[in-house]
């Protein structure tokens, strides 16, 4: 067994050593710079925010302890979501399946190989923001050399474990529930995990799903330090917070929380292997004997369309509303956002004081914007891309690329707006903005949605991935990352440019300073001609890529 | 006016000459099929003229519109097979179809009888509101040869029509083939199926290593190579020694 699967994985290594070989050199430069910028811009982010807190008399270190918890456990959440979300294509829905199955290799090797590529499609991201919180985590808190590649080898060991955990998942609904289509499947296992995770936090913190209303700074302070976090003796995030923070103290519990988690990873690894040996091969076979076979009668395409754009544009939404990795991420995201943005309804009233409420606001602007940018790396990517070989009748068609990637701008961009407003419309509602910051902020964001439709879609045209039908492998793959921190350091740099007017604009109104005009036109002109720039060029190089490929 | 006129077309891809200087003029109602072993250069032919890749060097005129200076309107001649048929997984045959009529805006009144006529025709009636994620090769190569004859170009270009047909549906496209070049359309044809060259070719070119080795029709071919066979032609023509007459 340990054969086949070494032979499995040196095909699949050899294949990405190909791929790595075959990058050009200005790609290959590009992607190792913007990787760099975006962890060193990370790691500078969390020392600076690590050094706030541990300067915080009294509570800083406890709530910088608590601080890292529950990024850990966020990231186990997040782990599992984006596990189960990939495992379905991966374990059931790949291409090469057919030829491994046929091949005479015990199906345990196939599991492994595919739990192994999995974890990694799933991990990535956030190993990439992982790794300079728990290196910047040891910096500030003074870490002797020996956390560096431990903390490292632990979190590498921790991304096992959901991994592990949503193929059994998987695995077993499909076993016991053959009937169920993917999106079915994915659905059931999300909402056990987020029903779970409910759960879990409710019977084990009650306290922090309410939010603390004082304003008295004693009962505030005394609230921060004994609030619990979600972790717990049975949850890996704690185990993982403890080896970080076991340095502090004595190794003894640092070693001790590794052997655990160590052993826990082995175990949930050994119990989905049992698991795999005994159903993977009959739930791989049940998904092929009932594979979604049904009849459509009525569709946008059931009779053409008088109009190119048009057909464009409904062929992509049948795709999309069929593609059920898709709409459940989606749906994913967008529910999460309506449960945040309602949970500002229950802004604590320290924040009430309108200097903090305009604060609130543009802190909730930026993070909105940040969303987006995931989500156009996420769905808007990944367009062109999909478009795999049928980008052989569009070329051969009297259709130009430029025709083809404006509709999907268009639609896109529409979609994307839609997202953006309504947002930002109920956030600043809920938090009871000033009237000027809540015609202005629509605006801003109008040019920030532009802006991320376009480096989404202008990447994904010049960096296509036409071999991958796995949206969530495009967007992971190098072109992905360079359109995420492009998308990312665009946000970033909007933040930047606006600021001083914002600042500006909140000297005048809550510190009675003068208004420097020159300072808020100029940053608005700013703003307005960069993302202007970023509206442009990155659809032209997209356009012009396709133009000049060879297909 | 010729239908289709190729002029010196090379094309190289890293360093390496995949097509030599191609020089090709097609008329209305013939039928060219391009034979030659793997890696040839058919399929690079083929997609030169689709607008799927960028000629080294080299012009190709369709209807007298060079392709480079008007590309949306010369490829609005244009209807390509290529050897692996692609149809969106999410879509049914039927949506396909739609979609290629909606891209080439198809506007015949008679559409929907038309359509279920051709449907009839190659036998894709029972499952073409199936998503097409299901359907086999041939399945796909029928609904594909079905969004061909819905917009009805004048120039034809396919890239191995057979592969994956069963005998009926081989003989029903044979047919259709035959059809088209009778209603003046022109149909290039890259395959290595010779019997199929045999029967249905007015010019047959031979193609090795980028370089057309021959072209005429089957009389000059026999003559050219003294063997009656096209399976011994083939061989002969196709081999690095074999006679160049262009």
């Amino acid at each position: 067994m340990i054969r086949d699967l070494v032979l499995i994985l040196s095909a699949r290594a050899k294949m990405f050593l190909a791929a790595v070989k075959s990058l050009s050199a200005i790609r290959a430069v590009s992607f190792v710079f913007v990787i760099a910028c975006f962890v060193l811009g990370a790691y500078y982010i969390f020392i600076r925010v690590f050094g706030y807190l541990m300067n915080v008399e009294v509570i800083g270190p406890g709530l910088l302890d608590r601080l890292i918890e529950m990024a850990l456990f966020v990231f186990f959440i997040m782990l599992l979501f984006s596990n189960v979300i990939t495992s379905f294509s991966t374990f059931y829905n790949s291409r090469e399946l057919d030829f491994l199955f046929s091949l005479p290799v015990p199906p345990t090797s196939i599991y492994l190989a595919k739990l192994l590529e999995n974890c990694l499609y799933a991990s990535w991201a956030t190993l990439t923001i992982a790794f300079p919180l728990i290196i910047a985590y040891g910096v500030k808190t003074g870490a002797p050399p020996v956390y560096y590649p431990l903390s490292i080898v632990s979190i590498i060991i921790y991304m096992v474990i959901p991994a592990a955990i949503a193929s059994a998942l998987i695995a077993i609904l499909i076993r016991i529930l053959p009937r169920l289509g993917p999106r079915e499947v994915i659905m059931i296992s999300l909402a056990l995990i987020l029903g779970l995770t409910y759960l879990y936090v409710k019977v084990n913190n009650p306290g922090l799903l309410k939010i603390f209303e004082t304003e008295n700074e004693q009962s505030l302070l005394l609230f921060a330090a004994q609030l619990t976090t979600v972790g717990g003796v049975y949850i890996p995030s704690t185990w993982l917070s403890n080896i970080l923070r076991g340095f502090k103290g004595a190794a003894s519990s640092a070693t001790f929380n590794f052997l655990l988690l160590f052993f826990v990873t082995l175990s949930t690894l050994l119990i989905s292997f049992i698991i795999a040996k005994v159903c993977y091969v009959r739930s791989w076979l049940s998904t092929g004997e009932h594979s979604n076979k049904k009849v459509r009668r009525k569709s946008f395409l059931y009779h053409p369309q008088r109009n190119a754009a048009k057909t464009i544009l409904f062929k992509d939404l049948l795709i999309f509303v069929r593609e059920p990795t898709q709409w459940v991420q989606l749906s994913v995201f967008l529910i999460l956002l309506v449960v945040y943005i309602f949970s500002l309804r229950r802004t604590p009233i320290y924040f009430f004081f309108p200097l903090w409420r305009t604060i609130v606001a543009f802190a909730n602007f930026a993070y909105i914007s940040f969303v987006l940018a995931t989500l156009g790396v996420r769905f808007i990517f990944p367009t062109v891309s999909l478009e795999r070989a049928g980008i052989w009748f569009i070329g051969s068609s009297p259709l130009s690329f430029r025709k083809v990637l404006l509709v999907k701008y268009i639609f896109n961009l529409i979609t994307a707006v839609i997202i953006m407003e309504v947002l930002l419309l109920s956030a600043n509602l809920f938090i009871k903005v000033g009237r000027g910051v809540y015609l202005l902020m629509p605006v801003i964001g109008l040019f920030v949605a532009a802006s991320l439709v376009s480096i989404n879609l202008g990447l994904g045209s010049r960096f296509p991935h036409f071999n991958e039908d796995n949206p969530s492998r495009i967007a992971a793959g190098s072109g992905g990352i360079i359109a995420a921190l492009m998308s990312i350091a665009y946000v970033g740099a909007s933040i930047v440019i606006l600021a001083a007017p914002a600042y500006n604009y909140l000297s005048h109104k809550f510190m009675d300073m003068p208004v420097n005009h020159l300072l808020v036109y100029a940053g608005f002109t700013l703003f307005v001609l960069f993302s202007t720039f970023t509206i442009v060029m990155p659809l032209r190089i997209g356009i012009r890529s396709l133009e000049r490929r060879d297909f | 006016m010729n239908r289709l006129v190729i002029k010196n077309l090379r094309k190289k891809f890293n360093n390496v000459w995949a097509l030599e200087s191609l020089n090709l003029e097609l008329n209305q109602g013939e039928i060219f099929v391009l034979l030659g072993p793997n890696g040839a250069g058919k399929t690079t032919t083929l997609k030169l003229i689709a607008g799927l890749l960028r000629p080294t060097e080299g012009e190709i005129t369709i209807e007298g519109i060079d392709l480079s200076e008007d590309p949306i309107k010369a490829k609005s001649f244009i209807g390509y097979v290529p050897d692996e048929p692609f149809i969106y997984n999410k879509l049914t045959g039927r949506e396909f179809i739609n979609f290629v009529a909606g891209i080439y805006n198809v506007r015949n009144p008679d559409y929907e009888t038309r359509l279920a006529e051709l449907m009839d025709i190659l036998d894709i009636g029972p499952w073409i509101d199936e998503l097409s994620e299901s359907y086999s090769h041939g399945m796909k190569q029928r609904v594909i040869m079905c969004q061909l004859l819905m917009h009805n170009p004048d120039l034809v270009l396919i890239d191995e029509p057979l592969v994956g047909l069963d005998p009926k549906t081989s003989k029903t496209v044979r047919e259709i083939f035959v059809k088209l070049k009778d209603e003046g359309k022109t149909l290039f044809i890259s395959t290595h199926t010779l019997s199929f060259a045999r029967e249905i070719a007015t010019k047959i070119g031979i193609i090795n290593r980028g370089e057309l080795k021959f072209i005429g029709d089957m009389e000059e071919l026999s003559r050219i190579s003294g063997k009656k066979d096209i399976e011994d032609i083939y061989l002969k023509l196709s081999d690095d020694n074999g006679i160049v007459q262009r």
